[in-house]
């Protein structure tokens, strides 16, 4: 099963720290000596904050990526059981955007990447799960609350025997309901 | 109580305090203690983090503090929730407390603040019930004309159910900023030496003459929040102020009703500016004494807790920069009083030998235990300090509480129909203070810019025909200034917030300048009325902002890796 980063929102504290965090992890170190606005910044995560929630907003790495059965010329794949965009062969069309049904895909300009006419490139971008780095994803190392956690087949086995127990505990009650009758 | 103890906390009452935007750092504590188990009551405007995750929100009307608290005592003396014994051997004042809050029944309470009164009742309960509650306040109390009664309210809440003493129990002040405590406990006041030992009292007096081998003035000085006054109305040249020397400070951007700050800077014959990087204020300066940052020097801070911690260098600074300490000396030399350290070292013992309080903090005890909150009045390595202030007795004349609370005072600047909302400077996470460290970092600067955003209820947005994201117009009589439209259901409608380090969105061209707290002299930064206007071309407006932070960015000299210099 392909693991994947989930927020919680009693914990989130709305402090964007993920989103640097997820920055410098894909920029590199050198984002700190190069021009200040000589950079992207793109998080490929996004902090929403409604009227009773905080909390950050990213890929689920479906097992079947609408995204991935969007995408024309076939530049999302999966990379080490992470779906990935590989923005060299993307040409910006926006179909996994629309595809992708929780938000998670945005689209991003891409500095220094000039094309024919002078305008930039633009490409999608979503979490790629920190593929390649070998440290996990970042932002869940550097949230100071914790909110973040990498959920893998354990845990989600987890949460499903809770709730069996829970819908097991449930039908007790119905039937005891249902002897009073 | 100590900052740590918060997560051990059974019931939070946590009061016009926002440590997620203020202080995450103390925010993961509450959502620890959440996590652990505790209650936690919120008395806010807005829907803040805390109050998120608060069992109980009380989103009261802005400046209606102590009718809140008032209120809540009311219950608790009426349901007879009391701590009769805490209040028989350990308080003073009761009855005359009592006839006050009487009139505070939830119902009237529920006219001025807006919370129900039955929401009023249950957090009330929920706070005399608890085994042991702690209430944190911040700035949402201190910036108001009426503050330090809603603190001695909120001591007397505490008093009245015994919550002191004991851990995770008493009453907090989150203080605004970081070593703000510090700055209080070195004597930064106008009427106190390092110590709070009081300017006017004869035996200080002569202890610092003696040690240091000059003779001191008995006068308490000028409060910073009057300094406008002393400059722009004195007529008496003798008490007129004539040179100001501002460090780690940008009042040009802080202080309330800038304009009137602005107009001081230029009235002033002399202005000296010592601070990291060019700031607003720093405009004004006759000469600018460049200095190092956090991480450039050795030093001591004060935790909001009283606890002093050392911090240390970790990078070497630029040869062109010395170390606050360091310029203090050579100016001081320069003007006749010889001044040599060798190392803060030196410095800290000379200070804490001059006061009682922190005689036993030795630079080797904070090292060896990390933090060592005051007091601590021997050097013996068993002195720990002191976790709770109030063990046992309290730390006044006679060793007990005294109660206290006030009649409601609205505050100054009342919504009209000119002006028809509220107006409320508040903090956010990321840009600290008045930017002057975090403004120039680029991946703080990447996830909030110029000009910043005001805070509005949809509803309000909607009436003006704005839209989330828009540039919109801020303006009251004393000033105006160009900001974004942040539509969010989180703050209540007729209200409206922004943060106070924006350069362009700059509210502070709004605030009161002349409405302090009698005691404390802390402005009403959280305040005053203000309109709103739709701004038609926006493109324009873009480029006003555009261009005006380029301009002032070129005029303090920042520039871009790669820039010509
Ligand atoms: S770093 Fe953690 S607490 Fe901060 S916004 Fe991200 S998930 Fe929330």
């Amino acid at each position: 099963m392909r693991k994947f980063v989930k927020g919680n929102p009693d914990l989130c504290i709305g402090c964007r720290t993920c989103m640097i965090g997820c920055v410098v992890e894909h920029e590199g170190r050198r984002i700190f000596e190069i021009d200040p606005d000589g950079y992207d910044f793109n998080p490929r995560l996004h902090m929403v904050k409604t009227a009773k929630i905080s909390v950050p907003v990213q890929c689920k790495h479906c097992e079947n990526p609408a995204c991935m059965a969007a995408c024309p010329v076939n530049c999302i794949k999966v990379i080490n059981d992470a779906v990935v965009i590989d923005t060299d062969s993307c040409i910006g069309c926006k179909s996994c955007v629309q595809a992708c049904p929780f938000g998670a895909i945005d689209m991003v300009s891409k500095i220094g990447t000039q094309q024919a006419d002078g305008s930039m490139r633009v490409v999608a971008n979503k979490c790629d799960l920190c593929v390649g780095t070998g440290n996990g994803p970042a932002c869940v190392r550097v949230c100071p609350t914790s909110a973040l956690t990498l959920v893998d087949e354990e845990k989600l086995k987890e949460v499903v025997c809770d709730k069996r127990v829970a819908t097991a505990n449930a039908a007790k009650v119905f039937a005891d309901a249902k002897e009073v009758e | 109580m100590g900052v740590h103890e918060i997560e051990d906390a059974k019931l939070i009452f946590n009061f016009g305090y926002n440590g997620a935007d203020s202080h995450p750092i103390v925010q993961r504590r509450i959502v620890r203690a959440k996590q652990k188990g505790a209650t936690i009551i919120c008395a806010d405007p807005r829907v803040t983090e805390a109050a998120r995750i608060a069992d109980v929100h009380l989103q009261l009307k802005g400046g209606t503090n102590i009718a809140l608290v008032n209120a809540m005592c009311n219950v608790i003396y009426n349901e007879g929730l009391v701590d009769q014994h805490f209040i028989d051997t350990m308080s003073v004042d009761y009855d005359a407390f009592v006839e006050i809050i009487k009139k505070y029944t939830p119902e009237y309470a529920e006219t001025i603040c807006k919370v129900p009164a039955e929401l009023i009742r249950k957090a009330a309960r929920m706070y005399a019930k608890a085994p042991s509650a702690m209430i944190l306040y911040g700035m949402g109390v201190c910036q108001f004309g009426q503050a330090v009664d809603v603190v001695k309210a909120l001591g007397s809440l505490a008093l009245m159910t015994g919550n002191y003493g004991k851990p995770a129990s008493g009453i907090g002040p989150v203080r605004g900023q970081n070593n703000v405590q510090g700055a209080c406990d070195m004597g930064a006041l106008p009427n106190n030496y390092p110590g709070y030992q009081n300017v006017t009292n004869p035996d200080v007096q002569a202890k610092f003459e003696k040690a240091w081998g000059v003779k001191l003035s008995n006068k308490v000085g000028v409060p910073l929040t009057h300094v406008p006054q002393r400059v722009l109305e004195e007529k008496d040249p003798a008490k007129k102020l004539h040179a100001y020397y501002i460090f780690g400070e940008d009042p040009a951007q802080s202080d309330p009703d800038v304009a009137e700050i602005r107009e001081t800077l230029e009235k002033l014959d002399f202005v000296i500016v010592q601070d990291i990087f060019m700031n607003k204020t720093a405009e004004f300066a006759d000469v600018i004494l460049p200095s190092t940052s956090w991480n450039e020097h050795d030093g001591v801070y004060s935790c909001c807790d009283r606890g002093f911690q050392r911090i240390r260098k970790v990078v070497e600074p630029p040869s062109t920069v010395k170390t606050d300490w360091e310029i203090i000396c050579e100016i001081s030399t320069a003007m006749g009083y010889k001044m040599k350290y060798k190392n803060t070292e030196e410095i800290w013992n000379e200070l804490i030998d001059l006061c009682p309080n922190f005689a036993g903090a030795t630079y080797e005890k904070i090292e060896k235990y990390g933090c060592i909150q005051w007091p601590c009045r021997s050097k013996d390595m068993n002195d720990k300090g002191t976790v709770f202030l109030h063990n046992g007795k309290f730390a006044t004349a006679d060793g007990k509480g005294k109660f206290y609370t006030a009649e409601w005072r609205p505050p100054q600047e009342l919504e009209n129909e000119e002006y028809p909302l509220s107006f409320s400077t508040v903090r956010e996470v990321g840009h600290y203070s008045v930017r002057t460290m975090t403004g120039n970092c680029r991946m703080l600067r990447n996830l909030e810019d110029e000009p910043g955003w005001i805070q509005m209820n949809p509803a309000d947005c909607e009436k003006l025909h704005i839209k989330h994201g828009d540039l919109v117009k801020v303006m009251n009589k004393r000033g105006w200034c160009i900001t974004r439209c942040n539509a969010t259901e989180r703050v209540a409608k007729g209200a409206t917030y922004m943060t106070y380090q924006w350069w362009i969105g700059c509210c502070n061209e709004l605030t009161i300048g002349s409405n302090l707290d009698p005691v404390s002299n802390t402005p009403e930064y959280k305040y005053c009325n203000c309109r709103v206007e739709k701004i038609d071309d926006q493109a324009a407006a873009w480029d006003y902002v555009n261009n005006e932070y380029k301009d002032l960015r070129s005029r303090m000299g920042i520039k871009m890796i790669g820039e010509e210099a």
